[in-house]
């Protein structure tokens, strides 16, 4: 077995005194789509942004293609070409659709071909990104604000490409579009994902292996067909607790 | 308006709702201003209470509300409801778009024209050079306001740091104006990084509070350092820029004897309008370059949110000092331009007031654009001199004018961004389109 590209082991962090990750472990192997499923406010966000630096991590180890990331500053953490998709969007929205996109290629040093490169990629997977390209981000729906949300993180050619909630506060039929484009990346260009969702259901069916998260602790792992079937998950995450 | 007649009336609401209106506004003014203006007190000669009543006025100023709240309903009536799309026909439009483009190189050799023109007119010039000043503040503070989105309401202190810099490397030292220009640059841009670091975890209301402070600081040091800076009494004596070396004075090795020409104190004036009109165009210069560089990029995307340029590896830290150094940069050369013109700076020239008035014209002209900066410039400065005539009135008049424009334009005079990016054709999209905020 290879070394995982990213290994996390007993990682604490927390906001003031509340401890928000109690020792997680986890690991990412290059190629695979991780998804990390919990409960509102389990820590799923703070474990994704203690891997970026902020906050940072009070104890424990990250380990990035066996380089250790645990204190280094965050615009360094993205040069290594880890990449960030954050909760809620967050696209620049007042700079057009093809400035946010050279926003993503700006902190890493890529050429001038890499960016031209890069924003065929985008406009390949994303084909309506390219139509709205001078268009303001704010203008944009919600689901083409999430694809430029990736587009972005793309544009600096990740080796980890890390995503908060991408389905957030999207319609259904837009939301598979979204998992489809992280299956695409995935499955041609062998890139690999982390996917923070509450969407467990769809999660889970994408992503090659899952972890659970309740209260700052990792309490399930497994692939995601396994974890698919486990009662508990059926029960807590996608029937809502409801019974048959 | 009368094109419909039927929606119109169906729309608006009757003279009984425009009366209904209108006597409760004169009402609410007769409470008002019943204690305010229809009873005056004073103290009589004897220390008791004496009053009377102004009752005529009482009645004229309520009288005034009704008559002005029913204009202005009939006015709102008469431009429609708030949220309607006007449609603006297709060659309005197009003329409109022709005269933005057309107006940035007219100002400019207009401007470029001024000595010509007003060769004779002293108080022109003068004015002329008041706003130069103005516009390549507005320019310097716009990198931190309108491009990085740093409130700062401090810009002054770095102002007075070139000023200051300027006349006392050259009363002490002798420099000439054309070392100390850069010299005082690089130490505003010096203190813009000091200011810079303690708040560079601060946003917004804070960080406008900071600055506010650091603006103070400077003045008050500037006041109490007696020594160095002479305190309340100002650093007088400041020498004249001189154009390679030869100075613009009457004497034999003078710039008017060298070339054979009578000498004439306007020919000063006419330089120092060059000079600020060269620093300012350097300013937008360096300001547009900067803007389709990466740092300005980045400049403009920590504007618009933080989180996310964390989160695309942008170095925040560096990108904050920056915009703080590049702005106090220019604020500098502004400043040693103030010192040389007038020959004379004191602590008085570097109060608050004017911290603000470069913020407004910031603020009126669009919060990051250039042309809109400009604009403002000429409309605060120019106006504010407009307005002389009318004595006491005229920061009534100018505050109403100001209102006026923001309910009018609440993004600023040009609230359109041009991008700058560009890759295939640009398409303009009103920011009126755009809503503020997290996507």
């Amino acid at each position: 077995m290879t070394a995982p590209l990213l290994a996390i082991r007993s990682l604490r962090a927390a906001y003031g005194k509340i401890e928000a990750l109690k020792g997680v472990d986890l690991d990412i192997k290059a190629g695979e789509i991780v998804a990390l499923i919990g409960a509102n406010g389990a820590g799923k966000s703070t474990l994704m942004m203690t891997i970026f630096g902020r906050p940072r991590a009070r104890a424990g180890r990250i380990e990035f293609d066996g380089q250790d990331i645990t204190g280094v500053p965050t615009h360094e953490i993205a040069r290594l070409r880890i990449a960030q998709s954050p909760e809620g969007r967050r696209i620049f929205p007042r700079m057009t659709v093809a400035e946010n996109l050279q926003m993503g290629a700006d902190a890493t040093d890529s050429s001038e071909a890499d960016r031209a490169s890069g924003l065929e990629r985008v406009f390949a997977l994303f084909p309506r990104l390219k139509e709205r390209m001078t268009q303001r981000g704010g203008t944009l729906s919600g689901g083409e604000q999430q694809m430029l949300a990736i587009g972005r993180a793309l544009m600096s050619r990740p080796r980890l490409l890390m995503l908060d909630e991408p389905s957030l506060g999207l319609a259904p039929l837009i939301a598979r579009q979204i998992f489809d484009a992280i299956k695409t990346l995935n499955r041609q260009d062998g890139l690999t994902v982390l996917i923070v969702e509450q969407n467990a259901n769809h999660a889970l069916k994408l992503a090659h292996r899952g972890y659970v998260m309740v209260n700052g602790l990792i309490t399930l792992s497994g692939t995601g067909s396994e974890l698919l079937q486990r009662p508990e998950i059926r029960a807590a995450y996608l029937e809502g607790g409801r019974r048959e | 308006m009368s094109a419909n007649p039927a929606v119109q009336t169906s729309r608006a609401p009757g003279a009984a709702f425009i009366l209904k209106k209108a006597l409760v506004s004169a009402f609410v003014a007769l409470v008002l201003f019943s204690l305010m203006i229809g009873v005056r007190t004073e103290a009589g000669p004897q220390g008791q209470l004496v009053y009377w009543t102004r009752f005529g006025d009482l009645a004229a100023m309520v009288g005034a509300v009704f008559g002005g709240s029913i204009i202005i309903e009939l006015l709102r009536q008469w431009w429609g409801p708030v949220d309607t799309v006007k449609v603006v026909p297709a060659s309005v439009q197009r003329g409109l778009s022709l005269a933005g483009r057309l107006l940035p190189p007219v100002l400019l050799v207009f401007t470029f024209l001024v000595p010509v023109l007003f060769y004779n007119e002293r108080y022109i010039l003068d004015l002329a050079i008041l706003v130069l000043t103005y516009v390549m503040l507005g320019w310097g503070l716009n990198v931190v306001v309108g491009l990085a989105g740093l409130l700062d309401l401090g810009y002054v202190a770095f102002y007075a740091v070139g000023a200051y810099s300027y006349a006392l490397l050259a009363t002490n030292f002798g420099l000439s104006f054309w070392i100390c220009l850069p010299l005082a640059g690089i130490l505003a841009a010096f203190w813009g990084v000091l200011l810079g670091f303690p708040v560079l975890r601060l946003r917004g209301d804070y960080l406008a509070i900071v600055t506010l402070a650091f603006g103070e600081i400077i003045r008050l040091v500037l006041i109490n350092w007696q020594s160095l800076t002479g305190g309340p009494n100002g650093v007088t004596g400041i020498p004249r820029p001189t154009l390679f070396g030869i100075p613009l004075s009457p004497a034999d090795d003078g710039l008017a004897a060298l070339l054979g020409i009578e000498f004439s104190p306007t020919h000063r004036i006419v330089f120092l309008f060059y000079i600020i009109l060269a620093l300012a165009l350097l300013t937008n210069w360096v300001t547009i370059r900067l803007r389709r560089l990466p740092i300005g990029r980045a400049w403009e995307a920590l504007r618009e949110d933080e989180v996310a340029c964390r989160a695309l590896g942008i170095n925040t830290t560096t990108t904050k000092l920056t915009a703080f150094a590049t702005g106090a940069m220019f604020g500098g050369f502004a400043g040693a331009f103030f010192a040389t013109r007038q020959g004379f700076i004191s602590p008085e020239s570097f109060t608050f007031h004017e911290s603000a008035l470069v913020l407004a014209i910031v603020v009126l002209g669009g919060m990051g654009s250039q042309l809109g900066v400009a604009l403002a410039a000429l409309t605060m400065i120019g106006g504010f001199e407009l307005f002389r005539g009318l004595d006491q009135y005229r920061m009534l008049v100018f505050g109403m004018a100001m209102v006026l424009l923001m309910i009018w334009r609440p993004r600023g005079l040009i609230g359109h961004r041009a991008p700058t990016v560009f890759l295939k054709h640009s398409q303009a999209i009103s920011s009126d389109l755009v809503k503020e905020g997290h996507g």
